[in-house]
């Protein structure tokens, strides 16, 4: 088992295939990338499609060329390793299982491309089958599997050569919902029981949320925040990771701060909705100071009868079972807010609006920047 | 109801069986023209008297067997080294990408559009001016116009059916660029690689303008070979007709070792899955 660490990475795709002559340069995909995983730990590369996640996994892997910067695994400089030196398995999105061969021989074909002896292969093979629960599946052919199936011996092929780091690429995005949890929960006791290093590509951010150590949210190829899931949630450091973490994300609403006497509430362009800016933010606020506002659904509360909260129509109510989400117009935005709260309501509904302004967050109006108080 | 289905199958059948005979009846004919004299060649009736003298002309009389063999080289030979240049190719189409690859595709292909009769006079030129006319070589080289578009396009396709992601997990477990081609991809390929390379040999071993024009004394295939036993003064349909359907055994007896792969071959390229 290793750590690994990654140095200023940089990656740019060449663009072969355009006509035109002056071509512009592709954006680098991964873009100045710094990353440290301890041995041991799981860490989430979570971002949107396109983000450059998987990318980064690959150069890990060897499977892409790294365009600047430096990989290691372990002490080990890897960028000019051919894979099969690198001492990693690798679990892929598509499953990629070679169809001619049975899962068994699936399994067992990375020892046999190492030439480990027949007797080691079966006892190896007998010890990993059972923890991905396909050792009845050992006889049968690739395409008789059903997806949560082959992703089972996909993992188990990425695990039985005691990869110093294992490296999953969207393992679940190809399974339906039940699958998928069910999936996630199994490879959650996997690591657990083999405690191997392992980074994780996902655009889910409860997959990473539920599995990870550490979290590190790529936008644009380049890395917004590393940390475990209670800071990416409860302390993002811009709006992007604000909006990206959590389910239903949070409300980020435009701002402008109104001062009466000693105290500044937020207030919203066509909306009578006010909240009181917690104290914590005074030395950064002033009257006129416009900013945009986070809040977490959560933290968006229904007041009683005798609630000092703004009174607000509901615009939109989604019954979900254990928990009821409303939505409120505020200006031209919507302000979701979730409660598990019984009552039932429709759209024109007056409710009392009670928001906990301490648990607000400020970003930058322009970079989405977090305001720090 | 019952009745009425059933007959509506054995009229179904009947239509059937009579559109075979209707289709193979010239390749019967030929074969009885194979056992008929030559005195008898003109009658429609089928009452003649057997005779073998035909096949002891062509076989042992004349240099057939040179000819086939010329036609076996030539054809084998230009699929040998369509496979060889051509996996490759199909490849790299499949796989990369390049300036104007989508162009270079189309260009191969567009090698199956020009009539042959078009081209062949100027290949006549260039082969007579590098001293290629008339030889083995010559004709395998000029046959890749006709194998080489057929097995890219195919084996193209079968390449770009399989997941890149294998290639990688190959290389991930420890497999060298070379063995993951041989050990993996052409296995996989295999289905479409076989029934281009069969039907690239059976249009080599048809190709006539080519030969004909390109070739002669030295290098014969047998699709030229065959009109000598026209002459100017006599035709002996007889033997004509021999020396077609034995040339036409190699096709059948390849196609019917490699039946298995040639069935699931055309039916696998099509649906992608």
């Amino acid at each position: 088992m290793a750590g690994l660490r990654i140095e200023h990475l940089y990656k740019r795709y060449e663009n072969n295939g355009k006509k035109k002559k002056n071509a512009v340069q592709n954006d680098y995909a991964v873009k100045d990338l710094n990353l440290v995983c301890e041995q041991g730990e799981f860490i989430a590369l979570l971002g949107p499609s396109g983000c450059g996640k998987t990318t980064t996994l690959r150069m890990t892997a060897g499977l892409e060329d790294i365009t600047k910067g430096d990989i290691y695994i372990g002490d080990t400089l890897v960028n000019n390793l051919h894979p099969k030196d690198r001492h990693i398995g690798l679990a892929f999105e598509d499953y990629a299982m070679y169809p001619p061969l049975t899962v068994y021989d699936n399994i067992a074909f990375n020892l046999k491309a190492k030439g480990v002896d027949k007797a080691e292969i079966d006892k190896r093979v007998q010890e990993i089958a059972p923890l991905m629960q396909c050792d009845d599946l050992l006889d049968k052919m690739p395409v008789k599997l059903s997806g949560g199936q082959k992703q089972r011996v996909n993992i188990a092929r990425a695990i039985i050569r005691r990869p110093e780091l294992l490296l999953m690429d969207e393992p679940l995005s190809h399974l339906d919902g039940k699958a998928r949890q069910a999936m996630r929960t199994e490879i959650k006791r996997l690591i657990n029981d083999i405690k191997c290093t392992t980074v994780y590509v996902t655009h889910d951010q409860l997959e990473a949320m539920s599995l990870a150590d550490k979290i590190a949210i790529i936008n644009f190829g380049v890395l917004q925040q590393f940390g475990t899931p209670a800071e990416v949630y409860d302390d993002p450091v811009n709006e992007f990771v604000a909006s990206f973490i959590g389910e239903p994300p949070m409300n980020i609403l435009e701002t402008t701060i109104a001062g009466e006497g000693d105290h500044f509430f937020f207030t919203f362009k066509d909306s009578n909705l006010k909240i009181a800016v917690p104290e914590r933010y005074y030395k950064v606020v002033s009257s006129g100071f416009k900013c945009k506002m986070g809040v977490r659904p959560m933290d968006v509360l229904i007041g009683g009868a005798d609630s000092m909260g703004t009174p607000e129509e509901v615009a939109t109510f989604e019954n979900l079972g254990d928990e009821r989400r409303i939505g409120i117009h505020v200006g031209e935005a919507l302000l979701m807010l979730i409660t598990d709260d019984e009552a039932r309501y429709k759209s024109g509904d007056i409710i009392k609006l009670e928001v906990r302004g301490e648990k607000t967050h400020l970003f930058d109006i322009e970079t989405g920047d977090r305001i720090r108080e | 109801m019952e009745s009425k289905k059933r007959l509506g199958r054995v009229v179904q059948n009947l239509l059937l069986v009579i559109y075979t005979i209707f289709a193979l009846f010239p390749l019967l004919w030929m074969l009885i023209l194979t056992i008929k004299p030559d005195a008898q060649m003109y009658t429609t009736t089928f009452v003649f008297s057997p005779t073998l003298d035909n096949y002891k002309a062509v076989i042992f009389q004349s240099d057939y067997l040179k000819y086939m063999l010329d036609s076996l080289i030539v054809a084998g030979g230009a699929v040998i080294v369509s496979v060889v240049a051509g996996v490759p190719a199909a490849y790299a189409l499949a796989r990369y990408n390049f300036k104007k690859k989508e162009d270079i595709a189309f260009q191969i292909l567009s090698f199956k559009f020009a009539p042959e009769i078009l081209v062949v006079l100027p290949l006549f030129m260039l082969f007579q001016k590098l001293g290629i006319y008339d030889s083995y070589f010559g004709l395998i080289w000029v046959y890749q116009l006709i194998c080489m578009p057929l097995l890219i396009w195919v084996v193209r396709g079968y390449f770009e059916d399989i997941s890149v992601e294998i290639e990688h997990a190959a290389q991930v477990d420890g497999y060298t660029w070379y063995q993951i081609f041989f050990k993996m991809l052409v296995p996989l390929i295999k289905p479409g690689l076989v029934s281009a390379a069969l039907l690239a040999f059976i249009f080599a071993w048809n190709s006539f303008t080519f030969p004909l024009i390109l070739a002669g004394t030295n290098v014969q295939p047998i699709t030229v070979a065959i009109t000598k036993f026209l002459g100017t003064d006599s035709a002996h349909y007889g033997q004509l007709a021999v020396a077609a359907t034995v040339s036409a055994l190699p096709a059948i007896i390849f196609a019917l070792c490699i039946q298995k792969h040639l069935v699931r071959g055309l039916s696998f390229g099509a649906v992608k899955g």
